[in-house]
Order: structure tokens, then C-alpha cells, then sequence
């Protein structure tokens, strides 16, 4: 544990013997991984590796044993409502969003960390700047949006909370290259910002190329970690992965 | 229309309202009281079914908790009426917190089950403590004031419109309606799932166990056949669905417009009325699912046409 106190030094998030599943079904198995402050950290798997269970952990939607260290504090004891006040705050798989309310409601929601209402308004105003497609559409019902806008709505519902770590689960499943285009672009903006990204994806050359370091993970497992344009062009990474 | 004129529209009906008793007859008045009274039943359903998205069948137990607590408290304690309007909405609202715990857990038909159980569970305990009057029930004090039942119920209608009302506009009942279009995204933007559902639950029995207590003194005699008629839940729901779940004013529309159809029906054709009233929920099921709220929003843009959507986006 001394060893672990020390590198806490500089990390945002540091995970740590993580274990999770549902039911009595372990899905992870004794998971580390560390987030250090204004950086992109991809996660990358193939379908069924554990990323989103990973993610649903870290946000506290499902139990989970281990250590979750966020700010030198641990969230395993935490609410989703408590992790989600605490900075950590997810675009979960899926989107989640409120479909039967306007792309405006959708953001005002997430709008709930803070209190002052003039600031929300404000955040708004820089959310339609970053998406401007979301402007437009503000009146329409979220549900009734093409998928790209669906999913610029779940990111900048997120954003308007301020998050310090923002977790994004699966960003690019189902949209066409030129809206996944836009979105990294995002990505990197709201990083030069200050937002630390924990990007979880199975397209993984599309996250290692946008990361600054990575994590692959199998059957619930780490099994490689490193810097992004490293895994890239690491071997087994390529042979498994990117089918080269 | 621009808010101070809905304002004022709205002051003139409550006026318009209170004002009945005195120019009313007195089977108008005894209309209004169980009418009123079915509103606020409505209305509290929608608190939990309308609003959170979680169609509670346990809300006919809620208003069997308050009947009994102002009958006990008159009967058994020969406390004031207030009293019995205070413990029995102390009992709904505890136990609206200690079922909502584990059971608004559920989702869906699961938790309709589950509360479909509870007002049976309730009368069969209600039935063996002799404190309630066990199987015999409790006969209360005769008030011969119609007019006071009137005003009390309509008062209690306007608090909950009023709450309603203000869970559209408050950080709490964007939470709700938040859970009830996605419950997981709502957790993860933020919203104490637990903590919010179960208010809303405890909030909804709080109306209903007021209503109760209201017709148990109204009524004169309880027993828990009647406290706890699953048909009443099943009455409460089928109003705020008619006028159109979600909404501050569909409860109440809906109470009054079926209340009225009703009362028409069983003094019309009285042995088949249950027939007539049966053919116009499902006429309304058929033709506008989302209630009346719904139409006036959309008669205007596609007039007969909404109805023959509805009819093709359902298959019927």
C-alpha cells in the first residue's frame, strides 16, 4: 500500500483491485488503471471485455469492491449521485438520454451540480457554441434526434455538469466517420480545457490515435497499458485488434 | 394567453367553485365532495404514476391508512377530527417509505404487482386488530354539514394541484420525470434515484390518506372492505390516464368528465351502466392513449386525423 500512496501523486483517478459483476457473475477481475489530470485515457477491448462494466463501476451504477481513489477520495462507498457531485461523470453506452424531453431540458437536467442559474444559462450558451447542431434542434424532443445528435446531447448533457473526469462509454458505436470525426474534434477542445477523458471504445484504432495513453482489456482483465501511439503500434495489439 | 390571464381564469374557477354550497342543490353538493375527492385521488396518482412513471396500485391502501386514522382517532380516542387527519396521514406517509424502499425497486408490471398486493395484505391486518374495529368496522360521529366536506376536499384538491404544479417548475419533479423517461440516465446525470422516488411515493400517499380521511367522516362508517376497494385505485388510475398522465390539469379533468359520465349513466340506463362506462374507457384507450391533455395539443395541427392515427399506431 505505501507503493500505492506514493503514485497517487498526479493521479486524478486510481483504480486499483477492482472486481465487479452482476448477480453472483464476477466481470472484472482485480482491475488497475490510473487517470492523471487533463489527459485522454483510452480503454480499449473487444465486445465483452468488461469496458462498460468497468465504467458502470467507476460511476457507482452497479456494486463493486476494490478502490476507486477520485481526488484522494474513495467513491466505492459512494451513490451515483454522489460520484456525479464529486466531478466523475459518465455519457454512459446507449446514451441514456430523457427522450420525451427537449435537447434543452436534457442539458438543464445535468445543470443540477451547481445551483446558480445564471451559470447553467452560461454553460448552455457554450454547449450550442461547441455544438451548434444542438442549438438548432433545442425545442426538439431528444428521442426524436438522428443518432450523431443523440450522442452530441448525451456529451454535452454530461459537460454541463463541469465534470472534472468525464467517462465516455462506446462514443462511436452506430455513427457515421464524419459525426465520430466531429466529436474527437470535441474531444480535444474540452481536453485543452482541462477535462480529463476516460474514453472507453471497442474501435481502437479510433481511440489510441485521440489518446494520450491506453489500457486493453480482456475477459475483465488489463492486459496491456502504455502510451497510445506505443499500443498502437505494439505487435499483439495490432495482431489482436486493428487486423494487421 | 399570458400567465396573468391564466392566473386570473384559474382564481375565478376556485371562486366559482367555492362558491357552489350556496347555490347548489344538495345532490350537487354530494357530486362535488366524491368528485373532489376522486380528483385528489387522481391527482396524487399522478404524482407517482404520471409524473415518476411507476403505476402504483397502492395508493387505494394509502387512503384506507387515512380513513382509519380519523376513525380511530374520533371513535377510539374521541380526539378532534384534525388529530385523525394527522395520524392517518403520519401512517400512509411512514409506510409509503418503509414499502417504497424495497418495492419501488421494481419496475413496470412488477411493481404494479407488488403494490396489487398490499391493500389486500393491509384489510386482511386491518381486519385482525381490534384497535380498527377488526371485521365490523368503526361508525363515526354524524356531521350533517355538506357545505364543510365541500370546501375541505376542494381546499385539499387545490394543495395538490398546487404541489403538482410546483413539480413541474422545481428541480424535484424534473428528477422525477428525469426516472421516468430513463431511470439509469437519471442516476448517472446526478439524481438520488432512491431518495426522489421514495419522496414521490410518500407524497402521493400523503394526498391520498387525506382524501380518505376526508370520506371516512363524510361517510360515517369504515370497514376495511371499503377502506381498501382495489377498485378505487383502479378508478384513480383510469382518471388521471382519461385527462392525461404528466400534466398539472388531466387528473382533474379527467375525474370530473368520468365522474360526470358516470353519475349520467347510472341514473340513465342503471342496470347497464358499468356496461356504458366500460365502452367509453375503451373508446378512450382507443382514440387518444396519451389522454385528453394530449388532444389539445395536437387537435389543433392534424383535427380528426389524431384519432385515426392513434387507431394505425396501435393496431387496432
Amino acid at each position: 500500500m505505501s507503493v500505492a500512496g506514493k503514485s497517487t501523486d498526479g493521479a486524478l483517478l486510481r483504480v486499483s483491485g477492482l472486481g465487479a459483476g452482476y448477480g453472483g457473475m464476477p466481470v472484472l477481475h482485480s482491475v488497475s488503471l490510473e487517470v492523471r489530470p487533463a489527459e485522454i485515457v483510452a480503454v480499449v477491448g473487444s465486445n465483452g471485455a468488461g469496458k462498460t462494466t468497468l465504467l458502470r463501476a467507476l460511476s457507482r451504477v452497479i456494486a463493486a469492491t476494490g478502490q476507486i481513489e477520485f481526488k484522494g477520495r474513495d467513491l466505492v462507498p459512494l451513490t451515483p449521485d454522489q460520484a456525479f457531485a464529486a466531478g466523475l461523470v459518465q455519457v454512459p453506452e446507449g446514451r441514456q438520454l430523457f427522450d420525451r424531453m427537449t435537447v434543452e431540458d436534457n442539458l438543464l437536467m445535468a445543470a443540477d451540480r451547481r445551483s446558480d442559474k445564471a451559470v447553467a444559462l452560461e454553460d448552455l450558451r457554450r454547449m450550442y457554441a461547441l455544438f451548434p447542431r444542438l442549438g438548432e434542434r433545442r425545442r426538439q424532443l431528444a428521442g426524436s434526434m438522428s443518432g450523431g445528435e443523440q450522442q452530441m446531447c448525451a456529451m454535452a448533457r454530461a459537460l454541463m455538469a463541469r465534470p472534472i473526469l468525464l467517462a465516455i462509454d462506446e462514443m462511436s458505436l452506430g455513427l457515421a466517420p464524419v459525426v465520430v470525426e466531429q466529436l474527437m474534434e470535441v474531444l480535444a477542445r474540452i481536453r485543452d480545457e482541462g477535462v480529463t477523458v476516460l474514453l472507453v471504445e471497442q474501435d481502437v484504432h479510433l481511440a489510441l490515435s485521440a489518446a494520450d495513453r491506453g489500457y486493453v482489456m480482456e475477459t475483465g482483465r488489463i492486459v496491456h497499458e502504455g502510451a497510445a501511439k506505443d499500443l498502437i503500434d505494439d505487435p499483439a495489439v495490432r495482431k489482436a485488434y486493428l487486423g494487421l | 394567453m399570458n400567465s396573468a390571464i391564466r392566473i386570473a381564469i384559474a382564481l375565478l374557477a376556485v371562486v366559482v367553485l367555492a362558491a357552489l354550497p350556496w347555490f347548489g342543490s344538495d345532490v350537487i353538493v354530494q357530486f362535488g365532495i366524491s368528485t373532489l375527492l376522486l380528483a385528489v385521488l387522481a391527482q396524487g396518482w399522478n404524482i407517482i404514476g404520471g409524473y415518476t412513471g411507476y403505476p402504483s396500485f397502492g395508493n387505494s391502501t394509502f387512503f384506507g391508512l387515512g380513513a382509519y386514522g380519523v376513525a380511530v382517532a374520533m371513535v377510539q380516542w374521541n380526539m378532534p377530527f384534525w388529530v385523525g387527519m394527522v395520524f392517518g396521514a403520519a401512517m400512509a406517509v411512514c409506510f409509503a417509505i418503509l414499502l417504497g424502499l424495497p418495492v419501488l425497486r421494481l419496475k413496470g408490471h412488477y411493481f404494479a404487482i407488488a403494490t396489487l398486493a398490499l391493500a389486500q395484505v393491509v384489510a386482511a391486518i386491518v381486519s385482525n386488530i381490534p384497535l380498527f374495529g377488526q371485521n365490523i368496522g368503526l361508525v363515526l360521529p354524524p356531521l350533517n354539514n355538506d357545505a364543510m366536506f365541500y370546501e375541505l376536499s376542494l381546499a385539499l384538491l387545490l394543495m395538490a394541484t398546487l404541489t403538482v404544479w410546483w413539480l413541474t417548475r422545481s428541480r424535484f419533479g424534473f428528477g422525477l420525470i428525469a426516472i421516468r423517461e430513463n431511470e439509469e440516465g437519471a442516476a448517472v446525470m446526478g439524481v438520488n434515484t432512491t431518495l426522489y422516488k421514495v419522496m414521490a411515493f410518500a407524497l402521493s400517499g400523503l394526498f391520498s390518506s387525506l382524501a380518505g380521511g376526508i370520506q371516512a367522516y363524510w361517510i360515517t362508517f369504515l370497514d376495511p372492505a371499503s377502506a381498501f376497494d382495489i377498485s378505487l385505485n383502479v378508478k384513480m388510475i383510469i382518471m388521471a390516464v382519461f385527462g392525461g398522465p404528466g400534466t398539472v390539469l388531466g387528473p382533474i379533468v379527467g375525474a370530473v368528465v368520468l365522474s360526470a359520465v358516470s353519475e349520467v349513466l347510472s341514473s340513465e340506463v342503471t342496470n347497464a351502466a358499468g356496461l356504458f362506462f366500460g365502452i367509453v374507457v375503451v373508446a378512450a384507450v382507443v382514440l387518444m392513449p396519451r389522454g385528453l391533455a394530449d388532444i389539445v395539443h395536437h387537435f389543433r395541427k392534424s383535427g380528426w386525423r389524431y384519432f385515426v392515427q392513434n387507431i394505425r399506431a396501435h393496431r387496432i
